[in-house]
């Protein structure tokens, strides 16, 4: 099964490549088990968000009162068949909180395609 | 409806409107050429409100909000520019993308910039009898309640479809200027009385 590299970016991602990096350099690791270590984590990645991961979180334009920064759709974008959005001045929400984000910048892809490949 | 609070605020000119009622413009499709080839994918890539599914749709679905359009680019460098409420603001939109086009490197001009056609929509505020209406102007008209709820009259001078309901709201289409969509009203007008309905109980 192929995955997707897109969590490689997220902050998790971008410390295990770090540290990859640096294992690699200093000799403590051989470059083609390091690739290995990566594709792994992106399955892993994608089976945890799809199986392990159950709780919900909506986001909303935050709404103020008066017509300063009202929160929208800033941007969006389609190509190679991933969507981008970049919101202004959303509200997250879960069962347990709430927290106003200025930017947020959604990366999305289809699932489905794995299945293709 | 906005078309009818506009003319509370500004008297409506009974020589060209003698019904007293001016159709609203509701969407405006221009084309224009920017007479370029033009790489879709890097326009996707690097423009905002951008869609780009070669597997689908072979051109850039491109948004903007101010006019607020949507633009269909291909390839050739021809665009189609939808949405715009007046002739005006299609124009304007166009040249937006135009711009937009023109930033990302591409040497786009801006050629034969034309007005494909003008949508209209009004309300008589009267029912109509469409079975009436569609009888005796059967050589203009097609009546389904069955497939449309609408009667579609084909007028052929000026030569515009209508989209009559019964409910008295009228939807013009196929002009290239607003004047087609004024006429093709104030010829239909006084069918529309001749065949309004008078509720029996």
């Amino acid at each position: 099964m192929s995955t997707f590299e897109l969590y490689r970016r997220s902050t998790i991602g971008m410390c295990l490549t770090e540290t990859l990096d640096e294992m690699v350099s200093n000799g403590t690791l051989n470059p083609e088990l390091a690739i290995q270590v990566l594709v792994q984590f992106d399955k892993s990645m994608t089976e945890a968000l799809e199986n392990q991961v159950k709780s919900k979180v909506s986001i909303k334009e935050t709404k103020w009162v008066g017509e300063k920064a009202k929160g929208h759709l800033h941007t969006y974008r389609f190509c190679d068949n991933v969507w981008t959005f970049i919101l202004r001045d959303a509200t997250f929400k879960n069962e347990e909180c709430q927290e106003n984000v200025g930017r947020v910048k959604i990366v999305a892809c289809d699932s489905k395609l794995l299945a293709q490949s | 409806m906005a078309d009818q609070g506009l003319e509370g605020s500004q008297p409506v000119d009974l020589s060209k409107h003698p019904s007293g009622i001016i159709p609203t413009l509701q969407n405006i499709v221009s084309t224009v050429n920017l007479d370029c080839k033009l790489d879709l994918k890097a326009i996707a890539l690097q423009a905002r409100n951008a869609e780009y599914n070669p597997k689908r749709f072979a051109a850039v679905i491109m948004r903007i909000r101010e006019p607020k359009t949507t633009a269909l680019i291909f390839a050739s460098g021809k665009m189609v520019c939808t949405g715009a409420k007046s002739e005006i603001q299609s124009k304007l939109a166009a040249r937006k993308y135009a711009r937009i086009i023109q930033k990302l490197g591409f040497a786009a001009k801006f050629k034969d910039f034309k007005i494909q056609n003008i949508v209209g929509s009004c309300d008589v505020k009267f029912p109509i009898r469409l079975e009436g209406l569609a009888y005796s102007h059967g050589a203009f008209s097609s009546y389904e309640p069955e497939l449309f709820p609408g009667l579609i009259y084909r007028m052929k001078q000026p030569k515009i479809v209508l989209l009559i309901f019964v409910s008295g709201k009228i939807v013009l289409t196929g002009a290239k200027v607003r004047e087609e969509t004024y006429t093709a009203f104030e010829n239909i007008y006084p069918v529309l009385t001749e065949f309004r309905k008078t509720q029996q109980w």
